[in-house]
């Protein structure tokens, strides 16, 4: 039996096609615009992919989940209600009726909480959860950045029902600054490593050893990072738990969502910004930077670590950069994204990428610039 | 328009070519993995019989292949040498292609041609059972496969996580009087210490090399068998460039380019050291000579010419190889056959005097390249053979830009009849593109001992 949190963001999605990109304090304004609630069919399509019976579900009432559980005609336990039950799009549920929810179903000790939304649902829950609760995201918001959404509806429902219960890997809670995305600026921040269900069948392992288990590829491509290291070379660490392997393996203690700097196998700084990593470059003509793609699109510059600016890249130069990724973070991202700013130094990088996976060992994956 | 071209069966070459005879530089002796001075036969003797032994280090040109060993190749050999119209019609290239089906043996690879001639020696020698291992299952069930021919007794070590995905290989040995035990096992010294330490371990190469040989070295009716690298398993090879050759005079045409794939070494040893003779004697001196590898496993491309362990566990002697480092795992690409750390000293050494060139290709092209094949000419080839097709059709499309009409050869080593899980794989879209990150090793290499 896993015993499942099951909530919905009945607004997630709207302002999207309304030309509001995301939807973020403006469900009044995403529904005066005719905006046609996104998430409850996608909740429902998870909800009929579903082929076990022994889920044990927790929702909250009316449009957060209740309904789409209702409709499916599986069993559940409502353990929160916000103040009406919605009939009209008069009642609006916020973000805090979501975080109140959550709060509700982490006191029934769920397995895992599973929500449909964005990536400010994601924040949201996260904000309550933190990072040891296994968080599945239902793709239905208009920004999907987080990488602890499944890509679509139907696959959500695939990890689920493949899923034994503890098995997990990680996955960053991303979100974008909304109203500076309304002006025209994308700004990503990561705001958390979330656990994700993982499963061994949805990997193409490296190794027949591999138990399907992230901390044992970790190990290996922390082993092989250290390997490499030379004496004359400045090192640094991207945000994420696959750079942080490295500096546990070397006994330093790293910033989770920074970026540090390493010399001689030594911590010199740590969360870094683009001002500081630039003074360090000068002080140290030999950079290397390992980082890891970030989020659901795998991301390796560009989002969610922007201290590895344009500047950076340029003074550094495109060889500095050494990516490492767990094979099960780079199954569902077919391709990867450079977005440094500068279309020429996008390009620059090719039309593939090598990204170091295990022990001397790396995976070639096709590039998309912008 | 012929497409097959057929030797007799008394044209089955009756000598195999044995290529030390003319090494432009001699071959590094194989050293004792304790003393670190070389190996002399008495230190083989236990576990390999005489006459191998002899053929391993032999510097006659030619060694006699006995008439029972070719009276059992006949059953398939000469392999046919095919002209592939349809391939050259769907690529529109000027270039001939022709290749060598090796997919014909009974147990469907080029593998027996040495399995034969190997139990053949073992049992004139006394040998009654034979050990070895297997990971693909290709060289256990070939192995099998000769020796309930002799009448001897085989016991095959298959790797534990092949042994799981592979069922009908082991069917395969089954059904020619092998054992067929996962490895580790609980039969061996070496299987029973890791099972204790990790029962749910898949295995690996590098456990069921070390449980064949402690097999045969504790059984006194028991000798160890290899499938690839060792000198004696390239010579036994060598009928297939020889019939090759032959084939291509019936045909009135020169080799231009002779194409295999290279993990130990084998098959590659097998169609090309025949053309390399040649290319020395000066009848075919501009002949390419190609070994294909995979690029998660690049020894010939990116390795190091230095001694080395032929096994993971370093309890072989030590061969002048290219080398990726015993200790390195490659990746499980599904050409498992080319999982291999290393590269028969023989291949190393040519590779060494630019005889042998060398290249690597991802996975993905390589599947590209044998869903091609097969669409054209119908034979559904091996993963591992693939690799050759892609540099065929890398080559055929070359020529098509040139304008050339060079003459193609390649060795289709075997069918995949058994891999077709990997095209399955292929098809969803989910094969990695595995790589041997080269550049970063290099830097750490940098900062090793050189070795001497």
């Amino acid at each position: 039996m896993i015993s499942i949190g099951f909530l919905v963001n009945p607004y997630a999605g709207m302002g999207g096609p309304v030309g509001l990109k995301g939807t973020d304090n403006c469900v009044v304004e995403a529904l005066h615009r005719g905006a046609i609630p996104q998430s409850p069919l996608k909740a429902k399509r998870f909800l009929s992919g579903l082929n076990k019976s022994d889920f044990l579900f927790y929702t909250a009432g009316g449009n957060m989940g209740e309904n789409e559980l209702k409709s499916a005609d599986i069993p559940f336990i409502t353990i929160y209600q916000h103040k009406k039950t919605e009939q009209t799009h008069k009642v609006i549920t916020s973000a805090l009726d979501t975080k109140k929810a959550c709060i509700e179903i982490l006191k029934r000790n769920v397995d895992i909480i599973i929500f449909c939304g964005g990536d400010g649902t994601a924040r949201d829950i996260f904000s309550c959860t933190g990072p040891y609760m296994p968080l599945l995201g239902i793709p239905a918001g208009v920004k999907i950045y987080s990488s602890v959404f499944a890509i679509t509806p139907d696959i959500a429902s695939k990890v689920l029902n493949e899923w034994d219960g503890f098995r997990v890997s990680e996955g960053e809670i991303i979100d974008v600054d909304e109203e500076r995305y309304r002006n025209g600026y994308l700004d990503t921040h990561t705001y958390g490593i979330a656990k994700i269900p993982s499963s061994p069948k949805n990997i193409q392992s490296c190794k027949m050893v591999s138990s399907g288990d992230d901390s044992q590829m970790m190990h290996e491509i922390a082993s092989f990072i250290i390997e490499i290291m030379q004496e004359d070379t400045l090192y640094l660490l991207g945000a994420g738990s696959t750079t942080k392997a490295i500096t546990d393996k070397l006994g330093l203690s790293k910033t989770l969502l920074g970026i540090d700097a390493i010399f001689q196998k030594n911590l010199i700084a740590s969360d870094l910004n683009e001002e500081k990593i630039l003074e360090l470059s000068d002080r140290y003509p030999k950079t290397k930077i390992i980082i890891s793609p970030i989020g659901a699109q795998g991301f390796v510059l560009g989002r969610g670590n922007q201290q590895i600016s344009k500047k950076v890249i340029q003074k550094t130069g495109i060889e500095s950069l050494i990516i490492v990724a767990t094979e099960y973070k780079l199954k569902n991202t077919k391709t990867l994204y450079i977005d440094t700013g500068d279309p020429v130094i996008n390009h620059s990088f090719g039309k593939n990428i090598s990204v170091i996976v295990g022990y001397r060992m790396a995976v070639r994956k096709k590039l998309n610039n912008y | 328009m012929q497409t097959k071209i057929i030797l007799d069966e008394n044209e089955l070459p009756r000598k195999w070519y044995n290529i030390q005879a003319d090494l432009v530089t001699p071959l590094d002796p194989p050293m004792h993995p304790q003393t670190q001075k070389p190996v002399c036969p008495a230190d083989l003797e236990p576990i390999f019989p005489k006459e191998l032994i002899r053929q391993e280090m032999c510097q006659d040109r030619y060694i006699d292949i006995p008439q029972e060993v070719r009276d059992i190749l006949t059953l398939w050999r000469p392999s046919p040498l095919y002209r592939a119209h349809r391939l050259e019609k769907m690529l529109k290239t000027p270039a001939k292609i022709y290749y060598k089906n090796e997919g014909v043996s009974p147990p469907g690879s080029h593998k027996p041609n040495t399995a034969i001639a190997q139990a053949y020696y073992n049992m004139k020698e006394g040998i009654e059972r034979i050990a070895t291992e297997t990971g693909a299952g290709q060289w256990g069930s070939s192995l099998a496969f000769a020796t309930q021919l002799f009448d001897m007794e085989c016991k095959v070590y298959m790797v534990r996580g092949s042994y799981d995905q592979k069922p009908y290989r082991k069917m395969m040995m089954q059904t020619w009087g092998a054992s067929c035990v996962p490895s580790p096992s609980p039969d061996t010294n070496a299987g029973r210490a890791i099972l204790n330490r990790d029962p749910k371990t898949p295995g690996s190469l590098g456990i069921a090399i070390s449980e064949a040989v402690e097999d045969a070295a504790t059984h006194s009716n028991t000798n160890y068998s290899l499938g690839s690298v060792l000198n004696h398993v390239c010579l036994h090879q060598t009928i297939i460039g020889q019939e090759a050759q032959k084939q291509l005079d019936m045909a009135d045409e020169k080799a231009d380019v002779v194409i295999a794939s290279a993990g130990g070494g084998s098959n590659c040893a097998g169609i090309c050291f025949p053309f390399i003779k040649d290319k020395l004697d000066g009848k075919n001196p501009d002949v390419e000579i190609v070994a294909v590898e995979p690029s998660a496993c690049p020894s010939l491309t990116k390795g190091l010419y230095a001694y080395d362990f032929g096994d993971v566990a370093g309890l072989t002697p030590l061969l002048k190889m290219f080398t990726l480092g015993h200790d390195f795992i490659p990746p499980s690409i599904h050409a498992g056959g080319l999982r291999y750390h290393g590269m028969s000293p023989l291949i190393s050494r040519l590779h060494a005097d630019k005889l042998i060139d060398s290249t690597s290709v991802y996975q993905n092209e390589v599947f590209d390249a044998a869903v091609l094949f097969a669409r054209s000419e119908g034979i559904i080839p091996a993963p591992e053979s693939a690799h050759a097709i892609r540099i065929a059709i890398d080559k055929a499309i070359e020529c098509k830009r040139t304008g050339e009409e060079k003459t193609i050869l390649f060795n289709n080593s075997g069918h995949g009849h058994f891999d077709l899980s990997s095209y399955e794989a292929y098809f969803a879209g989910s094969l990695a593109d595995y790589e041997y990150p080269a550049e970063l090793i290099k830097e750490s290499l940098q900062k090793l001992p050189v070795i001497a």
